[in-house]
């Protein structure tokens, strides 16, 4: 019983954190105004392919199909407001005379403000007619590297380019949103700065659009995909994702982690089951007499089935139960660590209860029909 | 009067059990051929080891692994399922043990009700007719006891009151008084009398040479076989009992007079 509580609990709690993970994600997008879309490169539904769960931003860095040509194709779409590409980099930051600070490099344009609702808390975001070499980053980066978060005007090096920062984001602690990179830590650099940092190629991860309503979207996403398959020549190698499908990535890797842990629910619930089988082979062992009187009194041997298999199935119920309330008390506890809080559905209540079901039968199983198959006689003669 | 009708209940060719293999074989039962007819109220006497008991279990179906032949309402049982088996059981027999054998951690009334679980009675019914038959043993009051609370005879009582409760056709007794004074085995066996009356065939085993005067047949048993079988047309319960059935104070008053 006790194995099947903390195997239902670790479920509920794994179910309960992951439903939590990627309703964040979804959230995001609905907070952005649901009028969001993205294009990746790749195929649309690589899902299975890529279900080991690596962040798009590390698999596509050196094979990105989408081009600068495709940006322009997209901002001639109509209703769409802005377009915003992502070129993703890693790289050292430094100040002048400071250690280097590995990061995240984000080369855009001075929409990705708008399609990202990307606030500042002080200074400007990029601005074209500014030098290329300006850039914007992220609260806790300017923390890192200078040691304040008030570093308007100081020049910082981005793999060993000087950079002039004209701005600092506000903080969103949101380390885990669809675009696979942490604002707070991250610098936003200009498209040609983006270029000139990674031998005059821009390789874009993804970009961002935003149309002008929600109800023009389904037709954007329609136009974006006629346009961008001329430019490839009609192979589709290319995904445009609208909200829960932008989420997936994220959800990938949650997913993974997920399977992960629900092996180690799925030993400790065998483990459980073992348990209850024991403690049924006990309890038909020590109750022979009683099956036998019950024999005696008319009971076929699928009455002494279904009342075993009923008490196995009580245990493991009771024990499922236990483990839905403590695995969602044991989530909560664990998201106060976490960004975001457990959710709780009726379809983590309906796997636990299913579960809890399968194991009580299977394990109860056995010592139902070992009590059935008990002679009457012999039984009777157990003294007791 | 007892109606005892020409139709056979149970007939028994040739019956043997064997217990034990090679060196240790041993015939509990060697060869008993026998009929019961419909109705009869049959006591089974003879010494310790003598098979009575091994009989009444093969009778009430609890062991099938027999040779020979058991023919049970012109079915013979051998050829039942188990399923049919418990059928039977369920419907047909009523089975008071020589050890109480009460599920220690059921009431009473649980006790008495549980034959009707297997006939598929309804809880509310179930308890209303255990409840009834409890107060015709006067163990009303009882009813929420647990059977380690009740004295020898009171259990025994409520063991009986179980196997009557499903209003089975044959009764098999196993020393259905053995643990009772004489007051209380007079009330079981008026009981059983007025079930005998009733129609019903009651097989008893007893060590008891008083009670067999209830009886309509003696049966002695000697080392598996049948040693005498006697009908007694001087039955006890035509002479005695000239009153309307359950009204048994008066029973007490009879048994002064007897002893």
């Amino acid at each position: 019983m006790l194995g099947i509580a903390i195997g239902i609990a670790s479920i509920t709690a794994i179910l309960a954190l992951s439903g939590g993970a990627s309703r964040i994600v979804g959230n995001q997008i609905d907070a952005l105004g649901g009028n969001i879309a993205v294009v990746r490169p790749g195929a649309p539904s690589n899902a299975v392919l890529n279900a080991g769960g690596q962040s798009p931003t590390q698999q596509q860095f050196a094979s990105s199909t989408l081009t600068e040509n495709d940006i322009d194709t997209i901002e001639e779409i109509p209703n769409i407001t802005s377009v915003a590409p992502m070129m993703i980099l890693s790289g050292a930051v430094k100040a002048n005379k400071g250690t280097p600070v590995t990061t995240t490099i984000i080369a855009s344009t001075p929409s990705l403000a708008d399609t990202n609702n990307l606030t500042l808390r002080e200074g400007q975001f990029l601005d074209p007619n500014l030098s290329p070499y300006t850039t914007v980053i992220g609260a806790q980066l300017s923390v890192d590297v200078f040691g304040t978060e008030d570093s308007i005007g100081k020049i910082i090096t981005i793999r060993g380019q000087s950079f002039t920062i004209i701005g600092i984001l506000k903080r969103d602690n949101n380390p885990i949103n669809y675009n696979g990179v942490d604002f707070d830590s991250s610098a936003i650099i200009s498209r040609e700065a983006g270029r000139s940092l990674n031998q005059g190629a821009l390789q874009i991860q993804q970009i961002n659009l935003r149309s002008d309503s929600i109800a023009t979207l389904d037709q954007v996403i329609i136009d974006t995909n006629k346009a961008l398959l001329k430019n490839h020549f009609g192979e589709a190698d290319f995904g445009v994702l609208s909200g829960d499908k932008i989420a997936e990535p994220t959800n990938r890797l949650f997913s993974v982690i997920a399977a992960a842990t629900t092996a180690i629910a799925a030993i400790s619930l065998l483990v459980g089951g073992i348990g209850i089988m024991n403690i049924m082979l006990v309890s038909v062992a020590e109750r022979t007499r009683e099956i036998g009187i019950r024999k005696a009194l008319g009971a076929s041997n699928a009455d002494i089935v279904a009342q075993f298999l009923i008490e196995s199935l009580a245990l493991s119920i009771g024990g499922g139960i236990g483990g839905y309330v403590i695995g969602y008390i044991l989530a909560l506890g664990v998201s106060t660590f976490l960004p975001f809080d457990p959710v709780l559905t009726w379809g983590i209540a309906l796997t636990a209860a299913v579960v809890s079901i399968v194991i009580g039968t299977l394990f109860g199983l056995y010592p139902a029909i070992r009590a059935a198959r008990k002679d009457p006689i012999d039984a009777l003669r157990q003294y007791d | 009067m007892a109606k005892i009708t020409p139709t056979p209940v149970i007939v028994l060719k040739d019956l043997k059990k064997r217990f034990g293999l090679g060196d240790a074989e041993h015939y509990a039962i060697d060869g008993i051929n026998l009929t019961i007819q419909k109705g009869e109220f049959i006591a089974i006497m003879g010494p310790s080891g003598c098979g009575k008991t091994t009989l009444l279990n093969i009778l009430g179906l609890l062991d099938s692994k027999i040779e020979g032949d058991y023919e049970l309402e012109d079915r013979s049982v051998a050829t039942l399922s188990s399923r049919r088996q418990a059928h039977i059981r369920s419907q047909q027999i009523g089975f008071i043990f020589q050890s109480f054998n009460l599920i220690t951690r059921m009431t009473v009334i649980e006790n008495v009700a549980l034959p009707l679980i297997y006939k598929g009675v309804t809880q509310t019914a179930r308890l209303k007719q255990a409840s009834a038959i409890l107060h015709n043993f006067h163990l009303g009051e009882r009813e929420y006891y647990m059977p380690h609370q009740l004295s020898g005879g009171q259990t025994q009582r409520v063991a009986i009151a179980r196997a009557l409760v499903n209003d089975p056709s044959i009764i098999l007794a196993d020393e259905p008084t053995g643990n009772l004074d004489s007051y209380a085995s007079h009330i079981i066996m008026e009981e059983l009398s007025d079930l005998h009356k009733r129609g019903n065939t009651i097989i008893m085993v007893t060590h008891n040479p008083r009670l067999t005067t209830y009886a309509s047949r003696v049966i002695t048993m000697l080392d598996g076989r049948i040693a005498t079988d006697t009908q007694t047309p001087n039955r006890k319960s035509e002479t005695g009992t000239k009153r309307p059935l359950g009204k048994k104070k008066r029973t007490k008053r009879k048994k002064e007079q007897t002893a």
